[in-house]
């Protein structure tokens, strides 16, 4: 029987754990709290070390907490992060992407810097400032930087956080092997989706969605192992999911894949999730790294890059390329799929809908398709937001035992 | 026979427009071969984002009602801008390619995709076939995307 208004906004018949308030995907003042309490305070990945290959090369980065950033490789070979900002008027120092700057130098007034972040030029700096404010005045704001765990370069905006080993703690011990040799990213693109990060990550924290994936049922949920695989959950709000044997060959077109990757069983498929929004994703013969970027409440940028080996020779590298795009690629059987789950829960969910609540509330021992990687992950922002994820706002009243 | 090039690569993205997919696969020369990609500055490489025999196309079409698809129209517009004779006989163009989406909720129409397509072409019993297209797009963000490429 369809549910009246008054039904439709009850509390569901769950432990609160297991639901939370859609607000949290849709609120604006909660959006920007996550920006301040959860990204400017976490580790996030802006790029990976192989697109930095030589002194001076750079990379830009949109830093979901709002910091544009630029991360460059010095002439000492370390790579170090700063503010895309000159401390002069605000600009832009590096408009594009990627590139090589041995010098950093600003295009509205000149004013250089190295790849250090200190100020090496004011451009006619005595005449306009004697010596009230010098170079030492205008050194560029660093950014904590690290490179780990399969070469990516992970950043953090907040100079008292704890060490990147320390987020990590033990939850990427499951890939310890498998991102111990030099990786590269062969497969890069964005997409822009209309949708909150949290549904985004969602998606790489539970496998009950492998309904919408044709692909995922035939090679993966009608096939042994698949409902032994377990959600492990780790301080910091990480999560991990365990290996099965992908049938590739289950579904029309698709093949066995003949590449592997070193340390991974033949056919495996390893996942986890890093709080707040990467997943590494090794699936066989390629590592998939998601990195989410909210720019608002209800939009969602998700940078996507594929990785192989560095030293894969053309014909596995040409392999792991098509296996990336048979499922992950922009005409990827899978991607689009995602993209679209999401797109609709944007569209459902935006303020002024009337959704109220998302359930939770799978339980089937922690295995694949529990929901509890996601309890694990809403438990975390709560304790991160000072927010109940089932009230964040304080004004639900419970109408029923939860 | 400049002509008949013509009317080959339209018709390529007339059917693909119309989800006419047996009608694509006809215009396709059995050793057909499709590539389709974009260079990404952002890594510095050029990157193949999907390559198809017709065989395996026809095996991405079939696939295709299994999956969860986004049902928006692509519409396909091609500029022909350059047609060549090869010694061997084969014709080569160059076609410039927009494609725009619309939606099936209201009908709003948006530029999806630009590129490049490079297309080999063969005569044979059935006339002019396509023997290779090589896209290279523009366009590297797709929004939510779509399944059937261009």
């Amino acid at each position: 029987m369809a549910k009246t208004a008054e039904q439709w906004i009850q509390t569901p018949p769950f432990p609160t754990s297991h639901f939370v308030d859609s607000r949290i995907y849709t609120d604006e003042t909660l959006f920007k709290e996550e920006q301040e309490k959860i990204f400017n305070k976490s580790w996030i990945i802006a790029c990976h070390e192989s697109e930095l290959p030589g002194a001076y090369d750079y990379r830009t980065f949109s830093h979901p907490g709002g910091a544009p950033l630029i991360v460059v490789k010095g002439e000492d070979l370390k790579v170090r992060s700063f503010y895309n900002i000159c401390p002069h008027r605000g600009n832009t120092l590096l408009y594009d992407p990627v590139g090589n700057a041995k010098r950093i130098t600003c295009i509205f007034h000149a004013w250089m810097f190295d790849t250090k972040g200190n100020c090496l030029e004011i451009s006619r700096g005595k005449q306009g400032y004697q010596d009230r404010y010098t170079c030492d005045d205008a050194s560029l704001r660093e950014v904590r930087t690290e490179i780990g765990y399969g070469g990516f370069v992970w950043v953090n905006v907040d100079d008292n956080a704890c060490s990147l080993k320390e987020f990590i703690g033990d939850s990427m011990n499951m890939l310890d092997e498998q991102l111990s040799m030099p990786l590269e990213v062969f497969h890069y693109h964005k997409a822009i989706v209309d949708t909150n990060y949290k549904l985004w990550h969602d998606t790489n924290s539970e496998f009950y969605h492998d309904y919408m994936h044709y692909f995922n049922r035939a090679t993966g949920m009608i096939q042994p192992g698949y409902f032994d695989r377990k959600y492990t959950g780790y301080p910091n709000g990480h999560a991990s999911v365990g290996s099965m044997e992908i049938k590739y060959d289950a579904y029309q077109g698709s093949k066995a894949r003949s590449v592997g990757w070193p340390g991974l069983a033949p056919g495996g498929w390893v996942l986890i999730d890093i709080f707040p929004g990467m997943t590494f994703n090794l699936r066989t013969s390629v590592l998939r790294m998601d990195t989410a970027i909210p720019l608002g409440p209800n939009k969602l940028l998700i940078e996507f890059r594929g990785l192989g080996l560095k030293n894969d020779t053309p014909e596995q590298r040409a392999e792991r390329v098509r296996d990336h795009n048979f499922i992950w690629g922009p005409f990827g059987r899978n991607l689009h799929e995602d993209l679209l789950g999401v797109h609709g829960q944007g569209r459902a969910m935006r303020e002024g809908t009337d959704s109220k609540w998302v359930i939770h509330g799978r339980e089937e021992n922690m295995t694949i398709h529990d929901e509890g990687g996601m309890r694990h992950f809403y438990s975390e922002w709560s304790k991160k937001m000072n927010r109940q994820a089932f009230n964040p706002m304080g004004d639900n009243k419970l109408t029923q035992a939860a | 026979m400049r002509e008949q090039v013509s009317e080959l690569i339209y018709r390529s993205f007339l059917t693909l427009d119309d989800l006419d997919f047996p009608g694509y696969i006809s215009l396709c020369l059995p050793e057909f071969n499709y590539k389709i990609g974009a260079y990404s500055p952002e890594i510095r490489k050029q990157m193949t984002w999907l390559e198809e025999s017709r065989d395996s196309m026809k095996l991405l079409f079939e696939s295709l009602p299994k999956h969860n698809s986004d049902h928006s129209r692509l519409s396909r517009l091609g500029n022909i801008y350059l047609m060549n004779k090869e010694s061997n006989g084969d014709w080569s163009a160059l076609t410039f390619l927009q494609v725009f989406r619309t939606t099936l909720d209201g009908g709003a129409s948006e530029l999806f995709a630009i590129g490049k397509i490079k297309d080999t072409i063969r005569g044979s019993d059935g006339g002019l076939k396509l023997l290779s297209r090589d896209i290279q797009l523009e366009t590297r963000m797709f929004g939510f995307g779509h399944h059937i490429p261009f």
